[in-house]
């Protein structure tokens, strides 16, 4: 058993110490933008324009709150949170706040009922995923899989600690269904990477994008990526691009089948 | 003379919260799982922004260790026979509260949630059907 020390000059070498005690973990160099404390989560949720949240929290450089690591971290309470977003008058964009804290309760329910059980196949799935490599490759781990858009959201997930739930989702469909990797590679992964990893959260959204938790495959298209993602994302090369097509020309390709995508469906949304 | 050890966690790191006000004159601990760490690979980022929020607890004292182990340690230095905690799902946490309760009694401060109800519809859309209006009122 070792103390460690509790008084630092700054946040460089609060990352040195660690570096020191803990050589052992995946360290990307330089710090996170997110500060760590219940100061830094209070003066976040003062930022945070809720009435602006129903609109925008769709697209990767939207209006959204990014309280999860303060919420999963506990420095600040989802009570206290949905109380805060409470005071606003109720508006679409309030009860869509809200109900995003819903998602972290209903996941967390599922946890307390499941256990252990969520880092399995909590159902059959609706496509096969028996034959996925159950190894996350390493170009997907190095950010370096060629393509310009999951690099950049892999390096931010990296050198942040944090991604936006859309950019979560891009990148899950990406691993799991167009790469063909067992979801729960994937979601070890991120578990590991994520400010806010979250048993409940990260793997029970993994498990619904890869249909082991919901009624389907969640999967996007270049449209949906542009849509939402392009004012962040660097644009992928034309030729050989994995996600331009319709989502019923991509659904036969990646399931061949199995799974038929009702027309004109467009968001990411959870549903 | 101190009766309670707060130990917390990585999913209740609130200088604010009501067990520190309830428990004013015991010990706070954190225990750094060095075997966690290293079997989920758990990321600086993330090991950082727990350490940041740590030091806005007074006085809180940070180890570095096996969670069990340490703990059975401080019980036997502070001479304590009672672990202050908070709830979480996260099945590592519960498995170590179940060891430490071996050794000490418990006292788990739970998670607040608006609906009581502790069974999971399966799906959220069914979830929020039932209970939106407990969510949506303050």
């Amino acid at each position: 058993m070792q103390q460690l020390k509790t008084d630092f000059t700054s946040r460089e070498d609060m990352a040195a110490y660690i570096q020191q005690e803990f050589p052992f973990l995946e360290s990307p160099g330089g710090l996170s933008p997110y500060l760590g404390g219940r100061k830094a989560g209070l003066a976040r949720l003062e930022e945070f324009k809720i009435e602006q949240y129903g609109k925008e929290r769709n697209f990767l450089n939207g209006e959204v709150s990014r309280l999860s690591p303060y919420i999963s971290r506990g420095c600040l309470e989802l009570e206290e949170v949905r109380q805060w977003a409470l005071q606003h008058p109720l508006s679409k964009s309030v009860e869509s706040f809200v109900s995003e804290l819903a998602w972290r309760g209903f996941f967390h329910l599922v946890y307390q009922e499941e256990g252990t059980g969520i880092l399995a196949d909590l159902e059959p799935p609706k496509v096969s995923l028996g034959k996925h490599q159950i190894t996350l490759p390493e170009d997907i781990a190095r950010g370096e899989t060629g393509l310009p858009s999951m690099d950049t959201l892999i390096g931010m997930l990296r050198e942040t600690g944090y991604l936006h739930n859309h950019a979560r989702m891009y990148l899950a469909s990406y691993v799991v269904h167009f790469r063909k990797v067992s979801w729960r590679s994937g979601a070890d992964w991120m578990y590991a990477l994520l400010i806010d990893g979250d048993f409940a959260s990260n793997h029970l959204s993994w498990q619904w994008v890869a249909s082991t938790f919901s009624n389907k495959p969640y999967i996007f298209n270049r449209e949906n990526l542009e849509r939402y993602g392009g004012a962040v994302l660097p644009g992928d090369p034309r030729q050989g691009d994995p996600f331009d097509a319709s989502y019923e020309a991509l659904a036969e390709r990646l399931f061949g089948g199995e799974y038929r995508p009702e027309p004109r469906r467009s968001s990411g949304n959870y549903q | 003379m101190t009766e309670s050890l707060i130990w917390v966690n990585e999913d209740g790191i609130n200088p604010e919260h009501k067990m520190f006000r309830d428990y004013p004159d015991a010990p706070r601990v954190y225990i750094f799982d060095v075997s966690y760490l290293q079997q989920w690979r758990i990321s600086h980022h993330r090991l950082q922004f727990i350490y940041e929020s740590l030091l806005e607890i007074p006085h809180i004292s940070i180890y570095k260790g096996e969670t069990v182990a340490v703990l059975d340690s401080l019980l036997q230095e502070y001479n304590v026979r009672e672990v202050i905690t908070t709830a979480t799902p996260n099945h590592i946490i519960t498995g170590w509260q179940d060891e430490i309760l071996k050794q000490a009694d418990l006292v788990t401060y739970p998670q607040i949630y608006p609906v009581q109800d502790s069974s999971s519809p399966r799906r959220f859309a069914r979830y929020w059907r039932q209970s939106d209006r407990f969510w949506l009122t303050p």
